[in-house]
């Protein structure tokens, strides 16, 4: 890192571009104390603590409303903290923007690709916001269609795109400064399930290259099949925090019977907890015995035994019915 | 995925082979550091080449709307009023040079406003291009100073072309003509950047009539474009002077006439203090916005 002692040398060393930033590995990448978003009269996000360390990749789940997009909007300096600290390579948001931002990708909730280019020049113009000279900017895009199976769109427009294929372009163009730090922002809402896969697949290639991965979903499977831990969070609040594991052998039974269609309530061995959800029934017991026994006497065909996953410590938390 | 693709029908596999092409080659290293320009220069030269792109793609249809309306302003005011009006002309042009040198600027603001009224809002409000941008390095500033120094661009360009078409109809000003581009440029930024600061505030895109019909049409007759207007109302001077189109339209006469005197200083002066002014309100107001 460049110490600048006057304002002056710093004023030159911003104007023509000279500051670095260099990763120190063993401090957090991001680091954010009691860090509060307000508007108005809501807490988007209210007082968050957390450290994310290099390489890391850490799922931010929660329903809609819950803070993550703040979050994330305030990591790459899109908007403005009220108040608490937030450092993203050991730097100040907002202040140091240009340096932090030069080394992140952002892959947005909304599709905000160029409307008025086609494929190739969308990311290219977005290539030359991350200065990137033409001749670098040519190659590496040529590249990265390759990678992502999308050089028979080149001269299309983004309208033309099906969602899946705008969703693979819009990683790319996140990709195109080499960033160390990727910010998705819910990558796979509204995509079916192969396009999910490939996405997932993507984001796991990027991970063993060393990129630090922040991601917010309202998928769990997501959560569980790529983050190395989820934070959940609720108005403006991480409520839990952990391996996906982790969180659901501490909050849970093992499995799960859920069942629904039930005219009357079925003899509950000991052992066997009882939660109710509007029509939904849910068994939970750390032995399959005693649940599958109970499956078998149930009248509907609408009953499934499987092991606790995410989802159910998420609603467990978050509570079964509408939040917002 | 195998157990996904296991139960689907080839003809439904085949006709989302494009969706489901899982990436094949290897991920380039993109972990590889990279030399990224981060200055000031380069960071706005991507924004102007961004609008460059745009506006070049669909060219036909973008320049010649802007390109017929003066010369049918010409033509018509010229031609036909112009038959009516005393033979000498006023402020020392023939009345075709006295218009020339009016539109020669007036069409660089039309320009520049519409560019960043209409312009700006579809992509800060439909299209969230600047959201987009906002995900790189690049600063609030950078973003809107290389779209208003696109706007300038675009102002002189339509200078240039509006002071070739008068010449074709046989206007022959001064050889100091060839600066009224420079006078667009300027003009241009000028505009551009009160149409920055009026998107700032714009909640709806129908807002927009407000001002483009009730500030910038009044100003365009203002500012002594077609005809003097100063000398028969104290009040009418009084706005005729304030504004911020009549230095410009005064500088571009000055070029038409060759003629530059201490009040073409001041004219001058204005302008770029008016610019200047616009374009530092343009973007506090615009980083305001973008910052929500």
């Amino acid at each position: 890192m460049t110490a600048h002692f006057s304002p002056w040398s710093r004023a030159w060393a911003i104007i023509a571009g000279m500051e670095r930033l260099d990763a120190d590995p063993t401090i957090p990448l991001i680091s954010a104390n009691a860090l509060t978003k307000r508007y108005d009269e809501l807490n988007a996000v209210d007082a968050v603590s957390f450290d994310i360390a290099p390489n890391e990749c850490v799922a931010f789940l929660g329903p809609n409303g819950a803070g993550k997009t703040t979050l994330m909007r305030m990591i790459h300096s899109a908007i403005e903290k009220t108040s608490g600290s937030l450092t993203v390579f050991d730097r100040t948001p907002m202040r140091d923007r240009k340096l932090i931002n030069a080394r992140v990708g952002v892959v947005f909730q909304d599709n905000n690709l160029d409307q008025e280019l086609n494929a190739r020049e969308a990311l290219l113009v977005h290539a030359l916001y991350c200065g990137l000279d033409h001749a670098t900017a040519n190659q590496r895009i040529t590249q990265l269609f390759e990678w992502l199976a999308l050089q028979e769109k080149t001269k299309s427009t983004i309208r033309a795109l099906s969602g899946g294929m705008v969703r693979r372009l819009m990683v790319a163009r996140a990709l195109l400064n080499s960033p160390d730090l990727l910010l998705l922002d819910e990558p796979t809402t509204g995509l079916d399930p192969q396009v999910r896969h490939t996405i997932w697949s993507l984001l796991r290639q990027l991970k063993r290259q060393g990129i630090t991965i922040l991601l917010t979903t309202h998928y769990m499977e997501e959560a569980q099949q790529l983050a190395d831990r989820v934070m959940v969070m609720d108005r403006g609040n991480i409520i839990l925090s952990g391996t996906p594991n982790a969180l659901i052998s501490e909050h849970l039974e093992r499995y799960v019977l859920q069942a629904s269609g039930l005219d009357e309530l079925p003899v509950i061995n000991d052992g066997v907890r009882h939660e109710r959800a509007g029509d939904a029934h849910y068994f939970y017991s750390n032995d399959e015995a005693p649940l599958q026994r109970l499956h078998e006497q149930l009248p509907t065909q609408y009953a499934v035994l499987r092991h606790a996953n995410l989802e159910d410590v998420f609603l467990k938390f978050t509570g079964r019915g509408l939040s917002e | 995925m195998t157990d996904v693709k296991a139960d689907m029908p080839a003809v439904q596999l085949a006709a989302q082979a494009n969706e489901t092409t899982t990436p094949g080659p290897p991920l380039p290293d993109f972990g590889a550091p990279l030399r990224l320009r981060t200055n000031f220069f380069w960071s706005i030269y991507g924004v102007w080449f961004r609008h460059a792109r745009v506006y070049c793609k669909t060219l036909a249809a973008n320049a010649t709307p802007p390109i017929l309306e003066p010369l049918f302003f010409f033509t018509a005011i010229t031609l036909g009023l112009g038959q009516y009006l005393r033979p000498e002309g006023f402020a020392g042009l023939s009345y075709p040079a006295f218009v020339a040198s009016g539109i020669v600027v007036s069409s660089p603001m039309f320009t520049a406003i519409f560019e960043t009224t209409f312009g700006t809002f579809v992509r800060l409000v439909f299209q969230k291009t600047y959201d987009a941008m906002l995900g790189t390095h690049l600063r609030i500033s950078e973003m809107f100073v290389g779209e208003l120094l696109f706007c300038a661009t675009k102002g002189a360009a339509f200078s240039a072309i509006v002071l070739l078409m008068t010449l074709a109809f046989g206007v022959r000003p001064s050889p100091w003509c060839v600066l009224t581009p420079l006078v667009g440029f300027v003009t241009a930024y000028l505009f551009a950047s009160i149409g920055l600061i009026v998107t700032s505030y714009v909640k709806m895109i129908n807002n927009f009539a407000f001002f483009t019909s009730g500030v910038i049409t009044p100003l365009f007759f203002f500012s002594g474009t077609f005809f003097p207007i100063r000398g028969h109302h104290i009040a009418i001077d009084v706005i005729s002077y304030l504004v911020p189109l009549t230095p410009a339209i005064e500088l571009s006469r000055a070029c038409f006439k060759g003629v530059f005197t201490v009040e073409t200083l001041g004219f001058g002066a204005s302008l770029l203090v008016y610019a200047l002014i616009a374009h530092v309100v343009a973007l506090h107001r615009m980083t305001r916005r973008v910052l929500r």
